[in-house]
């Protein structure tokens, strides 16, 4: 190789081949594009639910470290019952009927309208 | 006879410009996206090869590129050259990589070369290819990369400006330099 100049070494520079890749590159590189299964949440989503975590934690974290929020908390659920009346015996025995009623009924079975037999007929 | 008769002569398929193949990638053919790869990943695992100077780093470079430029084939230009763009993206992927690696290290990360780079294993090596190979590896990584796009890639120095964001005399000086090293590294 000469020293002046570089055309030698520009040939071979030239006739250097290149290097094959690994067998398994070009497998490797579709399973990572082509044939990537498509995520099963869309990214919006993603992002929403990302947005709501993050709103819910900053709200928590600042009510838990508001001043005084165990006192806070506990008047604010005394006020709440007291003024939707569940202090008063009237309202709780309403309440105590509304529920057995609503558990009796859902103990009832119907029998199947006349519909519905000719149809399975 | 019959048999040789029967053959018909090989139908050459018309081959598909780069631009084609992006074009039908992007309505939903993968096999155009596997063909830009069949086409480009020797080019560019060369590349990454020659940059990361590591086989195992080279093909996750080579990897991370071609699903990179997947995922942002619907912003490709019109009217660039896919090579130039998928040999950015490489070698931006190989320069993070680099960086990464002397973030870890604070060698000039001769543990990571190929055991072949050594200029006193370059005088054992009796094949000319895996010599000069050795010797483009002991270039620093800014002169690889040129020579590198130049005579093994073939790219034109515009391109090599473009894919290495150099200024074009920039690129120039590289390729001198790098001759000269290597020159100097095959005569030692």
């Amino acid at each position: 190789m000469t020293h002046d100049d570089f055309d030698d070494l520009d040939r071979a520079l030239a006739a250097l081949p290149q290097e094959e890749p690994p067998a398994g590159l070009h497998a490797r590189i579709m399973a990572a594009t082509v044939y990537r299964p498509a995520p099963s949440v869309p990214p919006w989503e993603v992002w929403l639910m990302g947005t709501l975590i993050a709103l819910a934690a900053w709200s928590l974290w600042a009510v838990v470290t508001a001043p005084s929020v165990g006192i806070r908390i506990a008047d604010e659920i005394a006020r709440l019952v007291t003024n939707a009346g569940l202090t008063s015996d009237y309202t709780l025995l309403w309440l105590a009927m509304g529920v057995s009623i609503t558990w009796w009924v859902s103990l009832l079975s119907f029998p199947s309208s006349r519909r519905k037999r000719i149809e399975a007929q | 006879m019959g048999l040789a008769l029967a053959v018909e002569p090989p139908v050459t398929a018309p081959v598909l410009e780069d631009q084609a193949l992006i074009a039908a990638a992007l309505q939903g053919h993968g096999d155009a996206f596997g063909e830009l790869v069949t086409r480009y990943e020797r080019a560019v695992y060369n590349l990454a090869l020659r940059t990361l100077r590591d086989r195992t780093e080279a093909e996750d470079a080579a990897q991370e590129a071609f699903f990179k430029a997947y995922r942002a084939l619907a912003s490709f230009r019109p009217g660039a050259k896919f090579s130039t763009w998928i040999f950015t993206i490489c070698y931006r992927g190989c320069c993070d990589r680099l960086a990464k690696r002397k973030r870890l290290s604070s060698d000039e990360l001769p543990d990571r070369a190929d055991p072949s780079a050594g200029p006193a294993l370059l005088a054992e090596q009796n094949d000319e290819a895996v010599r000069l190979r050795a010797a483009i590896d002991t270039l620093p990584e800014k002169y690889r990369a040129v020579i590198t796009l130049y005579h093994l890639q073939g790219m034109q120095y515009e391109e090599i400006a473009s894919v290495l964001n150099l200024p074009l005399g920039t690129v120039k000086t590289h390729l001198f330099r790098a001759k000269e090293q290597l020159r100097k590294v095959l005569t030692t």
